[in-house]
């Protein structure tokens, strides 16, 4: 169920979806920027049907990250 | 809401840019108040889309004042063609966004001035370094108010100080040539204010416009693009069945189809009123319908809820023939080029094959629901003009006209004899403040019978006519049938007492065909004449589509001398014996 996700995060970013796991971040998409993350969260709330709060924005590090916050809305991914 | 692309495709789409180049190139410079990025990338991808390679300039974060001001700014350096400048209410307000009753009633008036004011020096500052077409947005006004419900109780409450605001730019700038005020207020009511602002994107990074409707903006800013570059739809061709009326009238007859009673019916006379207003400003209308010409034209003239009568279409080919076939007919009829048409049809087969078949047309994906026609009409950008014209107004009539001529035509057989029984009369005008609009806006959009494709702003051709050594002149051509209006145009260099070239030449599609080209020629070689000039060159350059023009001064007895063609004006000059000119 992970794959979804991946799909968004490759599309967003730009970057093979090989590339992309849980440990996916700035540090090895260079595409990930402040600007970037933001589309990536518009895109994978209007995926998912849910509202991250701002608070939960600024703690994404990483893709694992994201499925952190999705579980916590009752989107799970495993 | 009419479909778009989700931020994201764009920004992907962008990176692969640089592979394509286009004819039509085109700098544009963004200025904002706050982040708004994706814009560019996004308004590159839809220029790209329409054919044109967008170079953009984008200022740094609120750093538009001083870009502005500072003449030898990156801003100027760019040398920006069209300048978007995009402000919002917040930055402007300030605190008194929130509480503006901290001032007095006279402190809010002096407030919004000042604002004002602040807003059309820049402007000003920004006409004197640059060319530039400038686009300012104007405010939106917010939904919210610290009063509630007492607001409209309220004097010079902050509704009415925005509105004010917005008022005062928009008359301030009604007369510049080069300033259009963009309706941000309109494109926020549009989609609602809780989409376009998002809280956390503002907080985040000062986004003011969400990035899921930066694609909507950008459409609305591609418009304007479109305008100032002359690419605007010009013609509607349209089907019948289950397009202009609900229902197949050979199958269901005058009294079955569904046209105003119903809520069905309803839904397609509004899509005919929407269709008769761009109509009344001069899109052109034309019918493609497979159908009984009888039982078509039957509802045409005489259904009483029908809005669109005869007299609204330019061409109408109702038969049996081959769509595409009917849709070249019609092209060849109303001399317009293909990448000027639009066409409408229920059927995604119909659709399809037009498409394929005539790649330059704009083939709408009409929605299935017919509820939703009028809407996607409304939300396309493509028939914005920098300017409407006396002519533009009065197109649709001409086109009338001009279909009544073509009958007269197929009567008499001998086009010399047609020709003759036109009773064409050219009136030579000179540019002035009636025509220079007029004037402009052909060059900017002829492209079949044009001798040089110079493309010229309204500042170009106003500036031209105060020149001394430049004739400006334009055309107005009538016949039995009416009016044609302004329909050529022409530029000369007096490049010294011997010698004049020929610099812009041109007809509108409306009238090739009919000799006036010669008409106008014979009247700059007399004046020539009388001037004692001795020689005058013009040039022919080929584009893609201006063929027509191509065998012109030939025929007339220029003869090729290296990149020019020359004429001797000592040469007895062929007269145009169909027509008369007059001053």
């Amino acid at each position: 169920m992970s794959q979804k996700l991946y799909e968004i995060v490759s599309k967003v970013m730009n970057v093979p979806l090989v590339d992309i796991n849980d440990n996916s971040s700035p540090e090895s998409i260079e595409n990930w920027d402040s600007f970037s993350l933001y589309i990536l969260l518009d895109e994978i709330e209007n995926t998912y049907g849910i509202k991250f709060t701002l608070e939960e924005t600024l703690e994404i590090k990483n893709v694992g990250d994201f499925k952190k916050c999705l579980e916590h809305h009752g989107v799970s991914l495993n | 809401m009419p479909s778009e692309e989700k931020l994201s495709y764009y920004l992907s789409k962008s990176k692969t840019l640089d592979n394509f180049k286009f004819n039509k190139k085109l700098s544009v410079a963004i200025l904002s108040s706050f982040t708004i990025n994706g814009l560019e990338e996004t308004i590159r991808v839809k220029c790209a889309e329409k054919k044109i390679q967008c170079i953009t300039y984008v200022s740094g974060y609120n750093q538009y004042t001083q870009d502005i001001l500072k003449n030898d700014s990156d801003l100027y350096q760019s040398s920006p063609e069209i300048t978007f400048l995009i402000l919002d209410v917040r930055s402007i307000m300030g605190n008194l966004f929130y509480s503006p009753y901290s001032l007095s009633v006279e402190q809010r008036k002096d407030f919004i001035e000042q604002k004002a004011n602040e807003i059309i020096n820049l402007a000003k500052q920004f006409t004197k370094n640059s060319k530039s077409k400038l686009i300012i947005s104007n405010f939106c006004i917010p939904t919210y108010s610290p009063y509630g419900i007492f607001e409209n109780k309220t004097d010079y409450g902050l509704k009415e100080m925005i509105n004010d605001l917005n008022q005062l730019l928009t008359k301030n700038f009604a007369k510049e040539f080069s300033i259009y005020i963009y309706d941000f207020n309109s494109f926020v009511t549009k989609y609602g204010e809780n989409n376009v602002f998002d809280y956390r994107q503002y907080f985040y990074g000062d986004i003011k416009v969400s990035l899921n409707f930066i694609p909507y903006l950008a459409d609305d800013f591609v418009g304007y693009i479109s305008a100032i570059l002359g690419l605007n739809k010009k013609c509607i061709v349209l089907d019948l069945d289950n397009t202009l009326w609900g229902g197949i009238v050979g199958e269901d007859g005058f009294e079955g189809i569904k046209l105003g009673d119903d809520p069905t019916g309803k839904a397609f006379v509004e899509f005919q009123l929407y269709l008769q207003a761009l109509h009344q400003r001069g899109i052109i209308l034309a019918i493609n319908s497979k159908n009984n010409f009888d039982d078509a034209m039957k509802v045409i003239k005489e259904h009483p809820n029908m809005v669109l009568r005869e007299e609204n279409f330019a061409s109408l080919k109702i038969n049996w023939n081959d769509k595409v076939q009917n849709f070249r007919d019609i092209v060849d009829e109303l001399n317009i080029g293909l990448d000027s048409m639009v066409f409408f049809d229920d059927d995604p087969v119909n659709r399809e094959y037009v498409s394929v078949s005539i790649p330059d047309v704009f083939v709408v994906d009409l929605p299935p629901d017919p509820a939703n026609y009028t809407q996607t009409l409304l939300s396309m950008n493509i028939f914005d003009v920098q300017k409407i014209t006396e002519e533009d107004v009065n197109r649709g009539k001409m086109y009338l006209q001009q279909r009544k001529r073509s009958e007269l035509k197929n009567e008499i057989g001998n086009f010399q004899e047609f020709l003759k029984q036109l009773n064409i009369r050219v009136k030579i005008k000179k540019a002035d403040d009636f025509t220079i609009p007029r004037i402009s806006q052909l060059t900017l959009k002829t492209n079949q019978f044009n001798l040089t494709t110079h493309r010229y702003q309204e500042e170009d051709i106003r500036n031209f006519s105060k020149t001394p050594n430049k004739i400006v002149g334009c055309a107005q051509v009538e016949d039995k049938f009416g009016d044609n209006g302004i329909t050529g145009v022409y530029i000369v260099n007096k490049d010294s007492s011997n010698e004049w070239t020929i610099d812009t030449f041109l007809l509108s599609c409306r009238i090739i065909g009919r000799g006036v080209e010669e008409g106008i020629l014979n009247h700059i070689i007399e004046k020539a004449r009388k001037e004692g000039v001795k020689k005058i060159k013009a040039q022919y350059i080929p584009t893609k589509k201006n063929k027509p023009t191509e065998n012109f001064l030939p025929s007339y007895g220029f003869k090729k001398v290296g990149d020019f063609w020359v004429y001797m004006v000592d040469e007895p000059i062929r007269k145009a014996i169909h027509l008369v000119v007059v001053e």
